[in-house]
C-alpha cells in the first residue's frame, strides 16, 4: 500500500484527487476556515475505507437477491441496514427509487 | 474568464463565481446549476475503488457508482462539519489530520480509526524522508529517489 505514497501517479501518490478533497471540504460549512496539508490525505485514505465498507455490504444484499451486477438499491439497503450510515440515508432516498428495506433475515445477514 | 483578482477561472468555476450569491432574477438556473455544480471525487477514481473489493465476474451499475460517490462527498462535508466545529470551539483556525481522525471517532467510525492513525503516521515519516532527502545534493537526491522508488511495498 505504501509503495503508492512513494511511487505517484496522476493523483499525486493517493488514489482520491487532494484538491478536490479540499474543495468538499471548504464548502462542507461556514466554519471551514483552513484546512492543513494533512488533512486531504486523512481523507483520501477514508474514503477509501468507506467505498470499501459500503461496497462490501452493498454486495452481501445483491448476494442476497441472488445477482451479480451491484445496483444502487442495493447500495440504498446497505445504507439503511448501517446504523454508522444514518446520515446517509436521506442522501440516498431522495430519488425516485423506492428505498428497499432489508427482510429480518437479511438484515440479520448483514450484521457483520 | 478570471475573477477580479485576475486570477484564471475554469468555465465551471466561473459560473459558480458569477452564480454564487446572486440577487438575479433567474433563480431557477441558479438551482440547477447548483445542482450540476455539486463536487464529486471522480467517478472512475470510485469505481475502482469498488471494483477492487468485488469478486472479479461482479459487475457494478453505473447508478451505483454514481450512488456511493454522492455518499462520499457527503460523507467528507459531514466528518469535516463536525471536525471543524470542534476547532471552532477550542478557537483554532485550522482543521488538522488528528482533528479528522477525533472527529470520525466521534460520528462511530472507530474501526477507520487505526488504519488512519497508522497511515497518517507512516505520511508524516515519508514526509520527513523526503525533507531530509533535500539536504544532500542534487545527483545524491536523485540516486536516493530512484532508491526509494525501487523498495516496493512496505506492508499493511
Amino acid at each position: 500500500m505504501y509503495s503508492r505514497i512513494l511511487a505517484g501517479g496522476r493523483t499525486g501518490p493517493h488514489s482520491l484527487p487532494l484538491a478536490r478533497i479540499k474543495k468538499i471540504m471548504k464548502k462542507s460549512g461556514d466554519n471551514v476556515n483552513m484546512i492543513s496539508g494533512e488533512a486531504p490525505i486523512v481523507f483520501s485514505k477514508a474514503c477509501e475505507l468507506l467505498i470499501e465498507e459500503l461496497t462490501r455490504r452493498s454486495w452481501m444484499v445483491a448476494m442476497q437477491r441472488k445477482r451479480r451486477t451491484l445496483h444502487k438499491e442495493d447500495v440504498v439497503s446497505a445504507v439503511i441496514a448501517t446504523d454508522i450510515f444514518d446520515f446517509l440515508v436521506n442522501l440516498v432516498s431522495e430519488d425516485s427509487t423506492t428505498p428497499i428495506d432489508l427482510t429480518p433475515v437479511e438484515r440479520e445477514k448483514l450484521e457483520f | 474568464m478570471a475573477d477580479n483578482r485576475g486570477n484564471k477561472l475554469s468555465i465551471r468555476e466561473g459560473f459558480k463565481y458569477h452564480f454564487d450569491g446572486a440577487s438575479s432574477t433567474a433563480s431557477g438556473e441558479d438551482a440547477a446549476l447548483k445542482e450540476q455544480d455539486q463536487l464529486q471525487l471522480p467517478i472512475a477514481n470510485v469505481g475502482r475503488i469498488m471494483k477492487q473489493i468485488l469478486p472479479p465476474n461482479a459487475k457494478i451499475s453505473k447508478e451505483a457508482k454514481e450512488t456511493v460517490q454522492e455518499c462520499v462527498s457527503e460523507f467528507i462535508s459531514f466528518v469535516t462539519g463536525e471536525a471543524s466545529d470542534k476547532c471552532h470551539r477550542e478557537k483554532r483556525k485550522t482543521v488538522n489530520g488528528d482533528d479528522i481522525c477525533c472527529a470520525m471517532a466521534t460520528l462511530g467510525f472507530d474501526d477507520y480509526g487505526e488504519p488512519l492513525r497508522r497511515y497518517l503516521d507512516r505520511y508524516r515519516e515519508l514526509e520527513e524522508e523526503r525533507a531530509q532527502q533535500g539536504k544532500f545534493c542534487n545527483t545524491e537526491e536523485k540516486n536516493m529517489k530512484h532508491g526509494l522508488v525501487n523498495v516496493g511495498t512496505f506492508g499493511g
